[in-house]
């Protein structure tokens, strides 16, 4: 598998897999210091500024109020994100999946800053 | 894995929201104190409206103050959009005591966010958040002292007169 990947030239940093669901995943990257998330077909990279953004950007988005609204307009929502290369014009079903990825994401996110807190910082 | 966000950021979210909602929380009392400047102004309470001035300045540098702390913590402090400003009060008294009502509400909420502290450990924005404490003492003191002026003195004949000439003399001496 190593060797594949070195053949193809992919970026050699290494990830951390934060969360993943079977519709994506989100992988950090502690030399970037940056973020992968992998989703709708498309892998992008967000900073810390920008994960925030779009976690507030989906999580904002009242999906009670799409699921019963009777209007025929598609039920498409674009999330965009002031400043950043990145855009995504999402299905509702989507956007559940995405705000789910999300949650999972931080909610790990938040957990390793607890080991850090109570271990790493600690002991270290 | 490598903990980013907290080395970008030293208040958690929860904390970073509760701020803001403060930050929300002390511009509405600036505007509020304007408010009630102007009604003062208009009435003839030419004292009483200079202290709701001075006390509009206060609470905007409250405001900026917390603003201030989000930024310089990492956080994203956000500005806050007003609303629902009273213009029109049915008496020099109610000003008064919307006043101290105002006052003691924002004492409430810096409380809140300090348990939220405790519970989260952040003993940095406790600290931070003791120079509001004593800030509100003062705040409560005069806004409580203001208002017993109209039983001390009383509104009837050249009460209120007299009343107004006070409000501007009402100050603390720490404890
Ligand atoms: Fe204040
Ligand atoms: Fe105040």
């Amino acid at each position: 598998m190593q060797k594949t990947k070195s053949q193809i030239s992919l970026p050699t940093a290494r990830f951390d897999e934060v969360f993943s669901t079977e519709k994506g995943a989100i992988y950090q990257s502690d030399e970037e210091v940056c973020w992968y998330v992998d989703f709708a077909g498309k892998l992008a990279k967000f900073d810390y500024r920008n994960l925030l953004k779009l976690q507030k950007a989906v999580y904002k988005i009242d999906i009670e109020n799409l699921l019963l609204s009777s209007d025929k307009s598609p039920d498409l929502e674009i999330i965009f994100i002031c400043a950043c290369d990145h855009c995504y014009v999402l299905s509702l079903i989507e956007i559940i999946s995405l705000k789910e990825l999300l949650q999972g994401a931080f909610v790990m996110l938040e957990l390793n800053h607890i080991i850090f807190d109570r271990l790493h910082r600690l002991v270290g | 894995m490598k903990d980013i966000i907290r080395a970008k950021c030293l208040i958690s979210s929860d904390i970073e929201a509760l701020i803001n909602q403060q930050i929300k929380k002390e511009a509405h009392s600036s505007a509020i104190y304007l408010a009630m400047a102007s009604w003062c102004n208009q009435n003839g309470f030419d004292f009483s409206s200079d202290y709701f001035f001075k006390q509009a300045e206060e609470e905007r540098m409250h405001q900026l103050k917390f603003y201030k702390y989000v930024l310089d913590m990492g956080g994203s402090a956000i500005s806050p959009d007003i609303t629902n400003v009273k213009q029109e009060y049915n008496s020099f008294r109610e000003v008064f005591e919307e006043a101290l009502d105002q006052e003691i509400s924002v004492t409430q909420s810096i409380k809140n966010i300090a348990a939220r502290c405790y519970k989260e450990q952040d003993f940095v924005t406790l600290e931070f958040l003791n120079w509001f404490f004593k800030e509100q003492r003062e705040e409560e003191y005069k806004a409580r002292r203001a208002l017993e002026l109209f039983d001390v003195i009383g509104e009837e004949g050249t009460g209120r007169w007299e009343i107004d000439k006070h409000v501007n003399k009402i100050s603390y001496q720490e404890a």
